[in-house]
């Protein structure tokens, strides 16, 4: 539900950084999420469709790109990948002793304006 | 045209929570967001926690829902300052809301400020609000299935508060379990078993963790 307010922020970025620009309308938005920041996919494409109308970027597609979780382990020295949004242990060697380091992302990346 | 941005999406949220943490530092003021499911027992444990304080540390608390002033006026009855906060539809609190009612409590006379944030397990992990630490009520009730179906929340919280220990004998829940997921996620994670019910719990260690907390300011 939450996914509502993220759509809201994004509009409004994308809005400001097409007005610094000195562009009217927004074609496009381009996001990363992280798969861990708990930021539902299609949650997200179902707000943004709901709240665009009205903005300067009623006729934006947004394009969602999906981020892995990652990490380096202190006990393997390795770096790893993981799928979904949580990892119990490192899974090149089991330890415990593993930072996540990517997969929490929710930046805007880039607008298409004209 | 293409215009790079690479901006946090909630970064309008995040630069008002730090307003606010700013502010709460320069009161001496230690803040946290107490979350948890709907029906948890978050009012419950705030209402020992504040009894358990008994007048040590300064407590004023934020308590947020999405209708009704039922919380607020439990916490105004045990005599400490209180706002009540009504998200409308909102299912978490941001940082903008607790801004606007700031002034409303006696920040300079605080030495610990408990928000309660609405009962959700998903998205009031993704709203900072300028809190120094978040705190996470989890009831026996809710199965011990929750760390790896809710990650986010556990990942973000300084203390996990398992309420409702007193009807265990009659729920399946796994507390081994709890645990260790909790610690697998957040290996940092203080865990606290209380019931808010009977009391048991609470002292000495959750109380003497929570006058530490406070104290830290």
């Amino acid at each position: 539900m939450h996914e509502a307010s993220i759509a809201e922020s994004i509009l409004d970025i994308a809005a400001l950084n097409c007005r610094k620009a000195g562009f009217e309308r927004v074609r496009s938005i381009r996001v990363r999420i992280g798969s861990a920041s708990g930021v539902e996919r299609e949650a997200l494409l179902f707000a943004f469709e709901c709240m665009k109308g009205g903005t300067a970027a009623e006729d934006a597609t947004l394009e969602i790109e999906m981020a892995a979780l990652g990490g380096t382990c202190d006990n393997c020295m390795g770096e790893f990948e993981a799928e979904g949004a949580y990892v119990l242990s490192c899974p090149l060697c089991g330890s415990n002793a593993f930072r996540i380091t990517r997969g929490h992302e929710m930046d805007i990346v880039e607008i298409e304006v004209n | 045209m293409k215009v790079k941005v690479v901006t946090r999406i909630l970064e309008a949220n995040d630069r008002i929570a730090e307003e606010n943490s700013r502010l709460f530092k320069s009161h001496g003021v230690f803040v946290v967001n107490l979350m948890g499911a709907p029906g948890a027992g978050k009012t419950s444990v705030l209402e020992r926690l504040i009894a358990g304080l008994g007048g040590s540390r300064r407590v004023g608390v934020i308590e947020g829902d999405i209708a009704g002033t039922e919380d607020a006026e439990r916490i105004s009855a045990l005599g400490v300052p209180v706002v009540q906060i009504n998200t409308g539809s909102a299912c978490h609190l941001d940082a903008n809301m607790i801004n606007e009612v700031l002034a409303d409590l006696p920040l300079d006379e605080l030495d610990l400020l408990m928000i309660e944030n609405v009962g959700n397990l998903v998205c009031p992990a993704e709203f900072n609000v300028g809190e120094d630490m978040k705190i996470m009520v989890l009831s026996v009730t809710e199965g011990h299935d929750k760390p790896l179906k809710y990650p986010l929340m556990f990942q973000r919280s300084g203390a996990l508060i398992i309420n409702k220990t007193d009807i265990l004998p009659h729920v399946n829940t796994d507390m081994e379990r709890v645990r260790r997921d909790a610690r697998a996620l957040n290996p940092g994670i203080r865990i606290f078993e209380v019931s808010s019910k009977t009391g048991e719990g609470f002292s000495p260690a959750l109380i003497e963790f929570i006058e530490c907390l406070s104290g830290l300011r």
